[in-house]
């Protein structure tokens, strides 16, 4: 009983220790816009921004689209989006489908839980 | 919150006292969790303490369409949904996937959600990353999509749903998300999702429309984003909106004056340069751009002046404005 409440309260101590910092990030949301409202106007000024379209419109195309529909994409965007994605396509959120994966989460939490009960 | 949520059927079927003794223990460590800041839900906790003045008690956008969607489609669904509710009746999960879903990336990129809303001739608004802004849009009749993790930090699920509605008494947002249609969220478990997005929401609005919250600058980079698109029909009349809100709006003035200069508007262009040259008198652009359009209209000698202020104020636009004078200039004493 006494060792696995120990475990238990480690265990909420971990997860008590990683949710920290978010605490932080919250307090800080005005920042953020300032500087990007300014990188905006830094980024409309840059002559980079063509280069950084073919190359965004490249990374488009082979994550498979056709080169039309790539460059109409882009067409679409500002320069500071371009300049976001460029080289990040693969790593900035691409928000999907729930339902199957909300089942997943729920598994993975059942798993955590009967870890936790032992 | 979740762990809260999995302890008690599971406490409930346990047969021994110790299991529920624990399931009781780890229910008050999870709430100790919310209250002590493990678990930090800031903005619902803002919003309970300090309920938002001035907004109706319950909102619901009941003529908001709902779009069932199928595997990995919530960025088409959710912008078809908005985008129906903009007056955009044509706009479907099958018209919106080509514009926007990546197939390599089995899900919609933030910045694509923004730019097929361009393409479809609506201005692309990112809100505040706040939950009291997301309703005061819903109290004003636009509905939201914000950017979710469903999952955890180092491994995220992002998914996009749309808020119609919230009830600031029960503390819940009304949500058309994945394959339902109608869902309630409490503010604190919409806020748990939303954190990791930091705060992402936009807004599809019809071109003439300001939102409720709109900020200055960030409503005329929209604007001025779907200029950009090609969009210009649907630029002008968001122009005409934004300066009607704030007059002296210099993005304002020189992209309307820019949109009715291609759309051969001469006498409408002019007005706006002249009068983003009023107003900031320290603006070449604004000068520049008004040399080129007296020039069109025939009035070289004031248009040569305008010219000459642009040259004379330097900063980045001086090699156009050079450029401008000489034209103006190779005009008005042909060799």
């Amino acid at each position: 009983m006494s060792t696995s409440f120990v475990r238990l309260i480690s265990r909420l101590l971990i997860v008590c220790l990683i949710g920290l910092p978010f605490q932080v990030n919250a307090g800080m949301i005005g920042t953020d816009e300032v500087v990007s409202a300014a990188q905006a106007q830094v980024a409309r000024a840059t002559v980079l921004s063509q280069i950084s379209r073919a190359d965004v419109a490249g990374q488009l195309q082979s994550l498979g689209l056709t080169a039309q529909a790539a460059t109409d994409r882009v067409a679409a965007l500002t320069d500071t989006e371009v300049a976001k994605l460029a080289g990040q396509i693969e790593s900035l959120p691409a928000g999907a489908d729930a339902g199957s994966l909300l089942l997943l989460i729920l598994v993975g939490v059942l798993i955590w839980w009967l870890v936790v009960r032992k | 919150m979740a762990s809260r949520q999995e302890v008690i059927p599971a406490a409930r079927r346990a047969a021994g006292k110790a299991r529920v003794r624990a399931g009781f223990f780890l229910a008050a460590l999870a709430a100790l969790c919310c209250l002590g800041g493990c678990i930090s839900l800031p903005q619902s906790e803002a919003l309970r303490a300090s309920p938002p003045a001035g907004l109706p008690p319950r909102v619901e956008l009941t003529q908001v369409p709902f779009h069932l969607q199928d595997d990995f489609l919530c960025g088409p669904a959710s912008l078809a949904m908005v985008f129906n509710a903009a007056g955009v009746s044509s706009a479907s999960v099958e018209s919106l996937t080509p514009m926007v879903y990546l197939p390599g990336r089995q899900g919609s990129l933030q910045a694509e959600m923004l730019g097929a809303t361009r393409r479809t001739g609506l201005v692309a608004y990112t809100l505040a990353p706040q939950l009291e802004d997301v309703l005061r849009e819903v109290a004003a009749g636009t509905p939201v999509v914000v950017l979710l993790n469903l999952a955890l930090k180092l491994v995220p699920v992002w998914h996009y749903a749309v808020i119609v509605g919230y009830d600031l008494e029960k503390r819940e947002v009304i949500v058309r998300s994945a394959k339902r249609a109608r869902d309630e969220w409490s503010f604190g478990f919409l806020e748990f999702f939303w954190q990791e997005s930091g705060y992402w929401s936009m807004l599809a609005l019809a071109p003439g429309r300001v939102p409720a919250t709109a900020r200055e600058a960030d409503f005329a980079a929209a604007v001025a984003a779907l200029e950009q698109a090609g969009r210009r029909l649907e630029a002008r009349e968001s122009y005409r909106a934004l300066l009607a809100r704030w007059p002296d709006n210099l993005v304002g003035l020189i992209g309307l004056g820019n949109v009715e200069y291609t759309l051969q508007d001469m006498a409408a262009a002019e007005r706006a340069f002249r009068r983003a040259s009023e107003a900031h008198p320290q603006s070449a652009i604004a000068f520049n751009n008004l040399a080129h359009v007296l020039a069109v209209l025939g009035r070289l000698a004031d248009a040569e002046s305008a010219a000459r202020s642009a040259v004379a104020l330097e900063g980045p636009a001086l090699p156009e404005a050079r450029k401008t004078l000489e034209a103006i200039l190779a005009r008005r004493h042909p060799p």
